[in-house]
């Protein structure tokens, strides 16, 4: 078995709002697999409950076959993790940023190498917060990898991205993939989800609504896109159909 | 080893760009030690003491740097660093958010211990100051007064709800230590009924341990406030292992 991420039965509540129900994913090795679903429909509070950075109520979850709560520090070794939420210091610069976050690696890779294979070498002495969004969202994909992770995980990197900017992150996201990284990502654009996710499950209200391929998705809904599976499925599309 | 010295160059170049602890830390008791100097110079403490003005002060004045880290600069500086979630970020890598809290208690120290040498060397070369006391129990009041201004900053900055509250907090704590406790107003000068308002103050309590160590006065002189620095010290150190919020 080669599963890289293992999830079953994961449940969590905040007092009485459920806010991840009874899910279960695999990811496996060298795949793209993409949790989708509204704002609140749970993916952060999945994502975090995999991180192990939220308690479960019930359920499991392994990463590379180690539990994220109790090995955190040796298996945090070769994940890498990109939050939605910027977390950096203020008056912090790129090469400061990537210094730190390659102390805490044993076996950290040569962050220039990888801000010149992105394309922000000359951004190194600059301010974090004076990048551009996609310059940001180009540097926080370096530092996820910077540990030479086996996994990432990147949670919304191209939530307020323009659509240049969008496609430059697709095209390092795939190049990954095509590497043989294993990520598991969310997302809310569905073109994004077609091109790069192997496998994807969609969440509503903490439950899950659908698991599978993104063919699989179109062929059970009554449509011939993802888009409107992905609305399909979570009843967005009749939501709108009311406002008209 | 090398994450530690990693980070604690980057962070204390991120304190230093940001200015306001070289101001308050550094510039700040400096700059009341000459005033204090140059108005009551080398002068007696008051009539028949054995020792000056500065002398009678220099305790007190080592304290305006502690007092800036601990309960300004930790509380807003960790409020930050969870808001921002720094905190959070260090929980998904192999070192624990923990190792970012005893950087930033380095730096805090060493602003402190800068000040400290600064203060001595200005004391002495400007105004013939020479510590009375014994060197040893001063540096141990010294030690106590630090660790508890830093507990309660580390406690405030980890359990207020948001960095805007832990910012009115920090100002309702440090303001009034600043100007009462005896740091920059000598509490020499102050009317009795101030005095006694004053002694509530933690920082009061631990400038009386500084300056009878400096002047060596009779250690029993200071039971009761070192007992006070001693019990907030361990409160809050265990309030905030016990209620610290990582995010």
């Amino acid at each position: 078995m080669d599963n890289v991420i293992q999830a079953e039965g994961l449940s969590k509540s905040y007092d009485k709002l459920t806010a991840v129900n009874n899910l279960s994913l695999s990811v496996k090795r060298g795949t793209v697999f993409g949790l989708l679903g509204a704002n609140g429909a749970g993916k952060s509070t999945a994502i975090e409950c995999i991180l192990g950075t939220k308690k479960y109520d019930r359920g499991m979850v392994r990463i590379l076959n180690r539990d994220p709560r109790t090995e955190r520090k040796i298996l945090f070794q070769k994940v890498g993790v990109q939050f939605q939420e910027a977390n950096y210091q203020e008056n912090i610069t790129v090469s400061e940023l990537c210094g730190v976050t390659g102390a805490l690696y044993h076996n950290a890779l040569d962050s220039d190498k990888l801000l010149t294979r992105f394309g922000i070498a000359d951004k190194k002495k600059s301010f974090v917060k004076d990048l551009s969004g996609g310059q940001k969202q180009r540097l926080f994909i370096v530092l996820a990898l910077i540990p030479n992770p086996e996994v990432v995980f990147l949670d919304e990197l191209t939530t307020g991205l323009d659509a240049r900017a969008r496609r430059d992150v697709w095209k390092i996201l795939r190049g990954l993939k095509e590497e043989g990284m294993t990520m598991l990502l969310t997302s809310h654009f569905m073109d994004e989800v077609e091109v790069l996710c192997d496998m994807i499950c969609i969440l509503k209200n903490g439950e899950t609504v659908f698991y599978g391929t993104t063919e699989e998705a179109i062929r059970m809904s009554p449509h011939d896109k993802m888009e409107d599976a992905y609305l399909w499925f979570t009843d967005e599309e009749g939501q709108q159909d009311e406002n008209i | 080893m090398k994450t530690f010295k990693t980070m604690i160059i980057t962070e204390t170049k991120l304190s230093l760009r940001g200015l306001d602890m070289l101001i308050f830390a550094i510039f700040m008791p400096i700059a009341v030690l000459i005033i204090l100097g140059v108005i009551y110079g080398e002068k007696p403490a008051f009539a028949g003491a054995d020792y000056t003005f500065i002398a009678q002060s220099f305790g007190a004045l080592t304290t305006i740097s502690i007092a800036a880290g601990g309960v300004m600069g930790l509380p807003l500086l960790v409020s930050d660093y969870r808001s921002k979630k720094i905190l959070k970020r260090f929980q998904v890598t192999p070192v624990s958010p923990m190792m970012i809290l005893i950087v930033q208690v380095t730096i805090y120290t060493l602003y402190a211990v800068v000040s400290l040498v600064l203060l001595y060397l200005t004391a002495a070369l400007f105004f013939s100051y020479r510590m009375q006391g014994s060197l040893l129990h001063f540096m141990g009041g010294y030690l106590l007064v630090l660790i508890t201004m830093f507990s309660i900053g580390v406690m405030v900055g980890g359990i207020a709800k948001n960095s805007k509250i832990a910012g009115v907090i920090a100002s309702l704590l440090y303001f009034p230590m600043f100007i009462f406790s005896g740091a920059t107003l000598p509490y020499e000068v102050m009317p009795a009924a101030m005095r006694r308002a004053a002694d509530v103050l933690p920082l009061t309590q631990g400038i009386k341990i500084l300056k009878a160590a400096s002047l060596g006065e009779a250690a029993d002189n200071i039971f009761v406030p070192v007992l006070v620095m001693t019990v907030l010290a361990v409160s809050c150190i265990f309030i905030s292992l016990r209620f610290f919020k990582w995010e």
